[in-house]
Order: C-alpha cells, then sequence, then structure tokens
C-alpha cells in the first residue's frame, strides 16, 4: 500500500509539473486581465507542492489506516480484471467497423464465461437480448445514433 | 402567490403522460441502481443519462433527477437484506436494518425507510418550494467574486470530508480542476492542453469520465473477489406494529430536520446525514444500549435523514448553480449536456422547467412509495440475478453511452483510461468524490475568479473587501484547517464518498 501511494503521489508530481510548464507557455496576463495560463498555472503549483509533500510524507510513515495492507489481487482476480480491460479496449476498436449490435454480441459472449459465467443457454440468450434488444430500444426508439459497420448489421 | 403560480403550471408540465411515464422509469432505474451492490448512484446516474440524451431537456431532467432520488432509496434494500449497502448513504442502515432482518422483521425494515423516506422526501420539496425562489433571487445579487466563494466552499467541504488523507483529497480536487481545463479557454477562446487533437478541443466531457472513475472502476474491484452466490430472500410484514410506529415518528421528524438542513449545505456529502441522524437517536434513546440489536429507530432516522437529504440537496443546486455531492454533480453535468445551466438565471429564463421538475420531484417521491412498498419483495428477486450478468450489462451500457454522447469512439476510451485510474486510485483509497466535482466546478470556477480579478483591475483585495466573499472565504479556510486537526468525526471521514 505504501509502495502504491508513493508511485501514485510521484505520478501525481510529475503530471503538476508538466501542466506547470504547459501554463507557462501561454499567456498568464493580458490587457483584460488573469489570461489563459493563469489559473492552471496556480493549480499546477498547488498540486505540484502538496503531491511533493505526500511523497516525502509515505517515505516516512504508512498509509493512514492501511498500515501493511497489500494491494495485488490474487491470479485469478488479475485474470477477471485484464478480461474486462482487454474486452472493453476491443469493444472501442471493433464499435466503428463492425457495429454495435456485432460488437456487443462478442462482447457479452467472451465476457461472461471470462468472469465465470457458466450457462451456454443463459450466456447465448443474454448476448443475443443485450445486443439486440438494447440497439432497438436505443436506435429506433430512442433515436440515438449507434455505428452500423460494414456488414450493415 | 407567484410560487403558487408557477408550481401549479410545473404540476400541469410534469403531470403529461410522457412526463410521468419518464419519473416513473427514473424511479425504476434509480431502484435497480440502488439495489445493485457495486453501482454508487453517481455511476448509475452517469451511466444512465444515455437514456435521455433525445429526450426534450425538461423530460430529460425529471427522469434523471427520479434516477438520483430513486438510486438513494433502493440502497436500504440491500442494507437490509444483505448487509451490504448499495449506496454510501445507506452503510448505517446495515446496522440495525439488517439485525432486524435478521430477526425475521426485515419487511419492517423496509417499510418504515419507505414511509420515513416519502416523509422527509416530501417535507424536503416543500422547503425547497418554499426557499427557491427568494434564495435564487438573492443569488442574483451574487458578483463572481461570491460565485467563487461559493464554490471554493463547496469544493472544501467535500475535500475535507474525503478519506482519510486531506492532501491526497485536494490533490484529488486539484487534478479534477486541472482536466477540466483541457479545451477552450472559456474566457479568451484560447485552446489549452489540447496537443492537436481535434476532439480535445471541446473539452473531456464529464460523463466518460464519470462512468469510467465511478462505474468501470467499481466493476474492476468488484470482478477482484469471486462472485457472489446467488441470494434468495425472504419478506413479510411490511408495515410496523403499533408500538414500532410510536418509536419511529420521533426519529422520522428528526430525520427530516437533519437531513433537510445538511442538504442545504454545498459539500456535505449524503453520509454525513445518514450518520448524524443514527448519532442522535442513540444520545436520545433511553435505551441505547439496544442499538446494534435491531432498533427500528436506527433505520426510520437515517432512512428519513436521506431522503430529506437528496431532495434538499437539489436547493443549491437550482438555486445557485452548486452541487452538494458527487451525484448531484453528475445531475448538474446531465443539464448542462441538456444545454441549461443550473443557478439563479435558470429560475429567470426556464422557470418552466424548473417548476415542472420541482413539481416531478412530489409525484417521483409518491412513485417511490408505490414502488417500495408493495414491490418490495420483486427488488429483492432481482439479487437473485448472478452478478456477472449485472457486470457485462453495465459495461455494456458504459459503451454505448460513452459512445452515444457524440457518436464518438474517443469517449470510450476516455471512458477506459478513467476507468483504470479510477480502479487504481480506489485501490489505493484516494477519494473520487472530489475529483468529479472539480472536473464540473472547473469552468465556473475559473471563470469567476478571472471575472473577479478582472472587476479588480488584477487586485485580489476583491476577495477581502466585499463582506459575504470574506465570510465565505474564511468558512473555507476553517473547513480544511478543521479538516486538518482531524476534528471530524472519523467515521464520517472514512466514508464520505459518495
Amino acid at each position: 500500500m505504501r509502495l502504491g501511494w508513493q508511485v501514485g503521489s510521484f505520478t501525481f508530481f510529475l503530471l503538476f509539473v508538466c501542466a506547470i510548464w504547459l501554463s507557462t507557455r501561454l499567456p498568464l496576463q493580458d490587457a483584460l486581465g488573469p489570461g489563459p495560463g493563469f489559473f492552471p498555472l496556480w493549480l499546477g503549483m498547488i498540486g505540484g507542492v502538496l503531491s511533493a509533500v505526500l511523497f516525502v510524507q509515505m517515505l516516512r510513515k504508512p498509509v493512514p489506516g492501511h498500515e501493511g495492507e497489500d494491494l495485488m489481487p490474487d491470479r485469478p482476480a488479475v485474470r477477471r480484471i485484464l478480461a474486462v480491460l482487454i474486452l472493453l479496449a476491443a469493444a472501442a476498436m471493433a464499435l466503428d467497423p463492425l457495429g454495435f449490435r456485432l460488437t456487443a454480441l462478442l462482447f457479452t459472449a467472451i465476457l461472461l464465461p471470462a468472469l465465470g459465467a457458466r450457462s451456454l443457454i443463459a450466456i447465448a440468450l443474454f448476448s443475443l437480448t443485450a445486443s439486440l434488444v438494447v440497439f432497438h430500444v436505443f436506435y429506433y426508439i430512442l433515436k440515438v445514433p449507434l455505428p452500423i459497420g460494414v456488414f450493415g448489421i | 402567490m407567484e410560487t403558487l403560480n408557477f408550481l401549479l403550471d410545473g404540476f400541469a408540465a410534469a403531470a403529461t403522460p410522457a412526463n410521468l411515464a419518464f419519473a416513473l422509469i427514473g424511479c425504476i432505474f434509480g431502484t435497480l441502481v440502488g439495489v445493485l451492490p457495486g453501482l454508487g448512484p453517481s455511476a448509475g446516474t452517469a451511466i444512465l443519462i444515455p437514456l435521455t440524451f433525445k429526450l426534450d431537456p425538461t423530460g430529460a431532467i425529471i427522469m434523471l433527477s427520479a434516477i438520483y432520488y430513486g438510486a438513494m432509496y433502493g440502497g436500504t434494500i440491500t442494507s437490509v437484506l444483505l448487509n451490504v449497502p448499495g449506496e454510501a448513504a445507506s452503510v448505517i442502515t446495515c446496522i440495525e436494518g439488517h439485525e432486524m432482518a435478521k430477526q425475521g422483521r426485515g419487511g419492517t425494515a423496509l417499510g418504515i425507510a419507505a414511509i420515513g423516506s416519502f416523509i422527509g422526501g416530501m417535507f424536503a420539496v416543500c422547503a425547497l418550494v418554499v426557499v427557491a425562489t427568494p434564495l435564487a433571487a438573492l443569488a442574483l445579487e451574487f458578483g463572481p467574486p461570491e460565485f467563487f466563494a461559493l464554490m471554493l466552499v463547496g469544493l472544501c467541504l467535500v475535500t475535507g470530508l474525503a478519506g482519510r488523507s486531506l492532501i491526497a483529497g485536494i490533490l484529488m480536487t486539484v487534478a479534477g480542476l486541472l482536466i477540466a481545463m483541457i479545451g477552450i479557454d472559456p474566457v479568451r477562446g484560447a485552446p489549452r492542453f489540447a496537443f492537436g487533437v481535434p476532439e480535445l478541443y471541446d473539452g473531456v466531457d464529464f460523463i466518460p469520465v464519470a462512468m469510467g472513475l465511478f462505474g468501470i472502476g467499481e466493476i474492476m474491484l468488484t470482478a477482484e473477489k469471486p462472485f457472489r452466490e446467488v441470494i434468495k430472500t425472504k419478506l413479510s410484514h411490511l408495515f410496523p406494529s403499533r408500538e414500532e410506529w410510536r418509536n419511529s415518528v420521533g426519529a422520522i421528524a428528526r430525520g427530516t430536520g437533519i437531513g433537510f438542513f445538511l442538504g442545504l449545505i454545498p459539500g456535505v456529502g449524503s453520509i454525513i446525514p445518514t450518520f448524524m441522524s443514527y448519532i442522535v437517536e442513540k444520545r436520545i434513546s433511553k435505551t441505547p444500549e439496544k442499538f446494534g440489536t435491531g432498533v427500528i429507530e436506527g433505520v426510520a432516522g437515517p432512512e428519513t435523514a436521506n431522503n430529506a437529504y437528496a431532495n434538499a440537496a437539489m436547493v443549491p443546486l437550482l438555486t445557485l448553480g452548486i452541487p452538494s455531492s458527487p451525484t448531484i454533480a453528475v445531475l448538474m453535468g446531465a443539464f448542462i449536456v441538456n444545454g441549461l445551466t443550473p443557478g439563479p438565471f435558470l429560475f429567470q429564463e426556464r422557470p418552466d422547467l424548473v417548476w415542472a421538475v420541482i413539481a416531478s420531484f412530489f409525484i417521483g417521491n409518491l412513485m417511490l412509495l408505490i414502488l417500495n412498498l408493495p414491490l418490495v419483495g420483486l427488488w429483492a428477486k432481482i439479487l437473485e440475478v448472478p452478478y456477472q450478468y449485472i457486470c457485462v450489462g453495465t459495461l455494456l451500457f458504459c459503451i454505448l453511452g460513452a459512445y452515444s454522447i457524440k457518436q464518438s469512439v474517443f469517449d470510450v476510451w476516455v471512458m477506459l483510461l478513467f476507468g483504470i485510474i479510477g480502479y487504481l486510485l480506489r485501490k489505493l483509497d484516494f477519494p473520487l468524490a472530489p475529483a468529479i466535482l472539480g472536473l464540473i466546478l472547473g469552468p465556473p470556477l475559473e471563470k469567476s475568479l478571472r471575472t473577479a480579478l478582472e472587476m479588480s483591475a488584477g487586485s485580489y483585495s476583491i476577495f477581502f473587501t466585499r463582506p459575504l466573499t470574506l465570510v465565505l472565504i474564511i468558512l473555507s479556510v476553517v473547513i480544511l484547517v478543521v479538516s486538518a486537526l482531524k476534528l471530524a468525526p472519523q467515521e464520517i471521514r472514512q466514508t464520505s464518498e459518495d
């Protein structure tokens, strides 16, 4: 946990330093008053100082309320989390070329067993319903444009 | 008299078949969101915003408001039956509610929660009707310095009460504010932090960020643990006995007062009124030692306070444009998506919409009572759906929601990125509520600050020479000092995430 907070506060520090650098490239003041770089510069400086303080704090004492806690999930948990992430990324990539219905069908049909669902009939029914009914409700009833894809489905 | 006329016009608009249907759908979806553990009201409201994209703004806001207060009630069901709070405000209900359920009085606990929620909600909406117009008129007198200071108070409250580390809370607020800086500068129109990416010139939309941080992050955290077994529940005796009624009346009255007054304060999350109500009930009880063994006042008071808070929290949003909690911030984002800016000007520009939405709160509270008393067994049945299906369905809805904002896959990627960030931050126990509030309040906060400084030709004295601004700034400092000295009750600090 402590290492996580150290990495987290250091990452924040780097982001705030980047924000300060980018803000100084924008006008900080103009004839009318504060410019576009004014507020982000202040935010970057506040964030930078506080993240540095937090980093130093974490070098010296444990995370309050989480002393000795382990962050790493076990192997099956990592597999489930990776399945969620990979399939979300795959769905984002497939959405425009394959269309919503096909993407939703594949997404649900692959992710459900990956998360531990076992009944093939239930998985097939859920995937078909999720893709077709959701598409119908949003596209035809709520008039929300959804991608059709190269196969026209 | 004018208020009454506006309210009657509001009822006429809210009672159209279409708006009644939107309120009902909102209540159903909201209760569903509340019932499902692991999907809080912030995530649920954000995920369901796409349902309203093609609705007229009045219908959209009516539906989303109903989702919000529906979710605030729905959390009670899992708290009582499973000892798993559906949302943060229901944490305290677990203590007495689940004990009651173990004694076979789960139905009574849910019944008194529904009745208390109805009374608290109705009182809060009545009070909203009374205070809305004068408060909005008062807010019209506010200048940019006052609005800046008011938003600062809200941010400081959320930051100060979030999580165990004040520094982490401030960092998250600043991070949210910085993300809000991406896109076109609201005062001069100059692009900032867009790195030549066309999609970033419009700024980072809050919906994919909220869906990612709250929705995807929560699901990834849930996926860490083995999925729980299907839970079968049995309910009977929804209505309390005469003695239980006698014990609950005072708790409901006190819960209403506590929830309403705390709901008026920007930045006080939903958890505080419920904790406070529980503490008050325990302190004034003749038998405090019985608390923890299934005391009905311990359910009636906090649940009433929760719903009174949920409705009262609409006061600062509608009259001042200040969100009180992350869920209200998401709701504020929904107003913005629909081309509306909550605040005093909305009462002048769109009184039809504001009063229709307020009138819909009365209708929605009544709908929730009807939905929750006789149908509570049906909601409990939803818990029998294997959780894998709920997770996958929610993820699919997230993809759909993020895509349909601008019909762009870019927003799906943004959601995924913030999902990973949300998961990691949750694992580290960094508070997420300040980030989402910072993201929503970033543009108006910056605009108020810069306009105020333009008014004073760059002099910061403008924040110290106007009495109200000075009081609010001192209040912000006091909140941060109190928080830094850890004077806020520990249990409130640890669970103040919405």
